[in-house]
């Protein structure tokens, strides 16, 4: 299966959703060189926006990839409003939604310590680095833990070399 | 004639950076590549994203040859 994150982000940014880009593409943001699998992101639940997500993907065949039997989001509306998390399955890859980032807490929190990037394809919010690196530290895979060294190392450097993003 | 830290370098050991900080030479120590890191520092953040893509589309090229070849 492909994973096309800029076009999911393209997509999700389309759609009015409010999310900041979390996970391992936060970190291969940071300058740690790391594949990852999958688009993680944060962003406020609520009817409304799993509205929203639905949206973004509708035409992308999404569905809950956790589920025995890969339940398709379509069929699970009447369940929106419950949901705090939403691991999805699509055309273009998995998309991993949060409502809340163990080290960090809820979406309110997440963004307040987010940056807003510009890229060519539009403009995002990243995690920054210091909330990046509590969140693996609270995350505590030994792939995290792998990770909280780079990071650490990256943000000595760029205090290091100011020219450095 | 290569002296021998070219030699040492010419098969793989790393040359620390003379004003390493303490992170950065734990983190080369623990046995983790430095010389990627510095190679995706001099990027910007969105050709990181971009090099990410392209090595993520390799890989699951990979991963769908190698089960296509598996199931034969």
């Amino acid at each position: 299966m492909p994973q096309n994150d800029q076009a999911l982000l393209m997509r999700l940014k389309d759609s009015g959703l409010e999310f900041v880009v979390i996970g391992g593409l936060c970190v291969v943001y940071h300058g740690v060189p790391v594949a990852t699998f999958d688009l993680d992101i944060c962003c406020p639940f609520g009817e409304e926006n799993v509205q929203k997500i639905e949206s973004a993907v509708k035409d992308l065949n999404p569905v809950h990839r956790l589920t025995a039997n890969k339940l398709p989001l379509e069929q699970t509306r009447s369940s929106f409003k419950d949901l705090k998390n939403i691991y999805l399955q699509t055309d273009l890859g998995k998309l991993d939604c949060l409502g809340e980032v163990s080290g960090l807490g809820s979406y309110e929190q997440v963004f307040q310590q987010s940056i807003l990037h510009t890229m060519s394809f539009g403009q995002f919010r990243m995690l920054n680095l210091d909330a990046l690196i509590a969140a693996k530290i609270a995350a505590g895979r030994e792939k995290d833990l792998d990770a909280v060294r780079l990071l650490r190392a990256v943000k000595e450097r760029k205090a290091q070399q100011k020219e450095l993003f | 004639m290569i002296d021998e830290v070219t030699l040492a370098q010419m098969n793989g050991e790393y040359l620390m950076p003379p004003d390493a900080g303490p992170a950065w030479r734990a983190a080369a120590e623990y046995g983790f590549d430095m010389s990627l890191i510095e190679e995706s520092l001099k990027l910007t953040p969105e050709e990181r994203l971009a090099e990410h893509q392209q090595v993520l589309n390799f890989l699951i090229e990979l991963q769908e040859s190698g089960q296509s070849h598996a199931a034969k």
